[in-house]
């Protein structure tokens, strides 16, 4: 089941909120898990005991770790055993085959595929159990001795299939105690709101000028259609990705939750750096705690910050699917974060911020070009569209057909890319007469029931509503 | 802010929230159709429930498509997407293009059946023994109204592979030219249905009177007559565009003409070409020839020859056929997706079978279930 659909939003979660909030406090767990459990076994009937059984080896890893472990060296045998049970789900369900493809090439082999289909959020949840283990072992949260609430922590619906990666140390004290307020129900239910319409309303429309794009061939796409297709792709995956954020963060209030802030417009960065501080922050945050700075991060010498940032940016390629595109994806991150930080970056921050916004976001554009297709055949034939070298021509017709069907949306999409909202919100405080103020109130509440109704409209109408993350 | 003030977050938030509600409490006080006349289709129905099903995922998708079927005012929802979406200056939707005056022209999808469909039709022309074999594709509305299509788009590959097919298959008659010559004059396709009209087929049936060498009746001889003006197809379902009128049904009809109509299926006996229970209907073009029979026994009293004709095809010849009743005794119309035997047997053993004619149009022969039943 995604949120952003008829039987997530008029079924699911009502009744799920109606449960919750009429229940007793100490009840309130337990409702949370049940649906959750059954939100993910919705779309993963089987799976779902892999997700049981992680969590049962993390959460009773971690009471030994606290009971046996009384040095650093005790505890790191069982962050070991933590880590190496996570890794290898994750290995088997997401990358075995993906490895013996690799084999089967190399070695000319033909070694059987084994066919595993993919458990939804398994990269989300084993990421969220290894920090779990990680911050004990650290001794940088307290054991959790409720095995319920420990895989409530691991199953809760809001984040697990698309993220955040929300780690335990955050929302410990609330799994315990939270308070949940008619002003949390009221902002997190207009934060999944916004969510909601970019997803249905701006996504999916740029992931279908996308899919008309890409279906191309060299006779029909021009230089400048191909451009056109990957900055849809762009707009299609922030719009999407951040989408997911923010329902899950909205959702996560309503339930008395706080979760951290995942996204933070990461298509204005002036950098490629600054991009990287605005993308996925939890994710990005994920491999600096715990894989970039425990190997040295950049206080080490120049060849061993090299080797740090090759391992963190090929993981964070490979994360984000079994196949050679990503890793080529955070190759290509990893080598220009490394340029930035010892060839160009002084003299980058010297230049016009209009300069600095065209290089960032042209790296981003030409990026997700490289993630969007995981066919590297495919990948290099779209190369070729893009710069020209299939001898398509510079400038078509076509592309102005795309632009009479996605011009408004695309317009829309670039200025709700920059914090238009946050600006807006602001201007509407400052205003001081109390005439003006209703007049303004009353255009948001006409605007979030239109949008509402038109979302639902697309939805019921059954429209392209593509889910993304199934490779993560 | 003052402290008795209600925030506006609250407003708004209660409001959506008594919104989704009405919408799911309604789902279940509303009656659940099983037929949208507007879609033309069967909804979902609720999904038998098995621990088969639930592990396969099979269940929970089946109850997904039957929320959305069953959701409360879906016409009216669909009807606001599609006028939000030409708003904004969408010119297709699912697959459908927008077209200039008013023209709904559906897309077309690339070839996968070719050499298959080639392979079929050059087999059984062989087969034959005594008859002659004509074969008839149809190019729709994409090719024939190009100029209708909204500004920008350029689209010949339907065209493209007509020539292609024409050029591997012997005995295909060519109907393009007249097509695209009398486009202006009449219109030739329905701007809301994918088939042709009749004037489509009776342009088809002079070059099909050529090739034959006989002479085809003028349009003068006949009797023109509109039989409906509110005929809503399969590509306004398509694109749920409440906005638009419907369009003219028109028939030719020879004065005094007697035909015996044999469904031989249903059992069904007719004295004419028309079933006028359709009109009532959503679907309208069901109108000609009583929508879908597997064979169908045509006996023409009025004419002018003893010679017989099997005619092989989709929905796009049952507005053609009522032309042939005037050169053959017999009409012989199949539908080999659910005609099960060899009707190559049928012809062969009927001596008086002159002529057997194939006719398909150009957008669905590929995806077409009968062609895999010519043989």
């Amino acid at each position: 089941m995604v949120f952003s659909s008829i039987p997530f939003l008029f079924f699911f979660f009502p009744i799920f909120l109606i449960f919750y909030y009429i229940m007793p406090k100490r009840w309130k767990n337990y409702i949370l898990l049940l649906f959750s459990l059954v939100f993910y076994a919705w779309g993963e009937p089987v799976y779902i005991l892999l997700m049981i059984f992680a969590s049962a080896v993390d959460y009773g890893n971690g009471l030994l770790m606290t009971k046996f472990g009384d040095t650093k060296k005790k505890r790191k045998i069982f962050l070991l055993f933590s880590v190496f049970i996570n890794l290898s789900m994750l290995g088997f369900f997401k990358y075995a085959d993906f490895f013996i493809e690799t084999i089967n090439q190399i070695g000319n082999l033909s070694i059987k595929p084994l066919g595993l289909g993919l458990p939804i959020g398994i990269s989300f949840f084993t990421f969220q159990t290894m920090s779990y283990s990680i911050d004990l072992y650290k001794k940088e949260v307290e054991v959790e001795k409720n095995y319920f609430t420990y895989l409530t922590y691991v199953s809760m619906f809001p984040q697990l299939i698309a993220g955040p990666i929300v780690r335990f140390s955050t929302v410990r004290e609330e799994l315990h105690h939270r308070e949940i307020t008619r002003d949390g129900f009221s902002d997190g239910l207009l934060r999944f709101m916004q969510g909601l319409f970019k997803k249905v309303l701006i996504a999916n429309n740029m992931g279908a000028l996308w899919e008309n794009i890409r279906g191309l061939s060299y006779e029909t796409i021009s230089v400048t259609t191909a451009w056109l297709g990957a900055i849809s792709f762009t707009l299609q995956l922030y719009f999407d990705f951040s989408a997911y954020s923010d329902m899950a963060i909205g959702m996560g209030k309503m339930l008395g939750f706080h979760y951290l802030e995942n996204f933070n417009y990461p298509l204005i960065a002036k950098s490629v750096t600054d991009f990287w501080r605005r993308w996925h922050i939890s994710l990005s945050t994920w491999f600096r705690d715990y894989i970039y700075i425990p190997l040295g991060g950049n206080r080490v010498g120049i060849g061993k910050h090299l080797r740090n940032i090759a391992v963190v940016w090929f993981l964070t390629g490979l994360w984000h699917g079994a196949a050679w595109n990503f890793i080529l994806w955070g190759v290509y991150y990893g080598i220009l974060l490394t340029l930035e930080k010892y060839v160009w970056g002084k003299k980058l921050a010297k230049l016009p911020a209009f300069f600095q916004h065209i290089y960032a976001i042209w790296i981003v554009v030409f990026g997700f070009t490289i993630f969007v297709f995981d066919d590297m055949g495919k990948l290099g034939e779209y190369l070729t569209f893009l710069f020209g070298i299939a001898k398509n021509p510079i400038f078509g017709t076509e592309i102005l057909y795309y632009l009479m069907n996605y011009g408004v949306l695309l317009i829309v999409a670039v200025l709700l890319s920059a914090p238009i909202y946050p600006w807006l919100q602001k201007k509407i405080e400052q205003i001081q007469t109390k005439r003006k103020k209703d007049v303004i109130k009353a255009i948001c509440a006409v605007c979030y029931i239109a949008l509402f109704l038109l979302t639902t409209a697309y939805l019921v109408g059954d429209t392209y509503n593509p889910f993304l993350y199934f490779r993560f | 802010m003052k402290k008795h003030e209600i925030r506006i977050e609250t407003i708004i938030s209660f409001c959506l929230a008594g919104i989704i509600l009405f919408f799911s409490v309604g789902f279940f006080i509303n009656k659940k159709v099983e037929f949208s006349v507007k879609e033309n289709r069967y909804l979902e129905k609720f999904p038998t429930f098995s621990f088969q099903n639930l592990k396969n995922g099979s269940f929970t998708k089946d109850l997904e498509s039957y929320l959305a079927d069953h959701f409360s005012n879906r016409d009216f929802f669909m009807g606001f997407k599609t006028g939000f979406e030409k708003s904004l200056g969408k010119r297709e939707i699912n697959d459908v293009y927008l077209g200039k005056d008013g023209y709904f022209i559906e897309k077309y999808q690339l070839p996968l059946q070719n050499e298959k469909i080639i392979n079929t039709f050059n087999t059984f022309a062989e087969k034959i023994e005594n008859a002659e074999v004509s074969f008839m594709l149809i190019p729709t509305a994409i090719s024939i109204y190009q100029e209708k299509l909204p500004p920008f788009v350029e689209d010949n590959r339907q065209m493209e592979n007509f020539h292609y097919l024409s050029s591997e298959i012997s005995g295909m008659i060519d109907v393009s030219e007249a097509l695209l010559e009398k486009k202006e004059e009449f219109p030739l396709f329905y701007k809301l249905d994918h088939h042709w009209t009749t004037y489509g087929a009776y342009f088809a049936y002079q070059e099909f009177a050529k090739a034959k060498g006989f002479s085809a009746k003028g349009i003068e001889e006949y009797q023109v007559s509109v039989v409906s003006d509110d005929f809503k197809g399969t590509i306004y379902s398509k694109v749920n565009d409440y906005s638009v009128a419907g369009d003219e049904i028109v028939i030719f009809e020879m004065p005094n003409q007697k035909v015996e109509v044999n469904y031989q299926d249903s059992g069904e006996i007719s004295d004419s070409f028309y079933e006028y229970s359709y009109l009532e209907k959503k679907d309208q073009y069901s109108f000609f020839l009583n929508n879908i029979h597997p064979f169908i026994d045509i006996t023409s009293y009025d004419a002018k020859s003893e010679e017989e004709i099997v005619v092989i095809k989709d929905s796009f010849a049952n507005c053609f056929v009522p032309f042939l009743a005037e050169h053959y005794k017999k009409i012989y119309v199949v539908d080999t997706r659910y005609y099960k035997d060899a009707i190559s047997e049928f012809i062969n053993q009927n001596k008086k079978i002159k002529d057997v004619l194939v006719l398909y149009n150009m957008n669905t022969i590929d995806s077409d279930l009968g062609v895999g039943g010519i043989y």
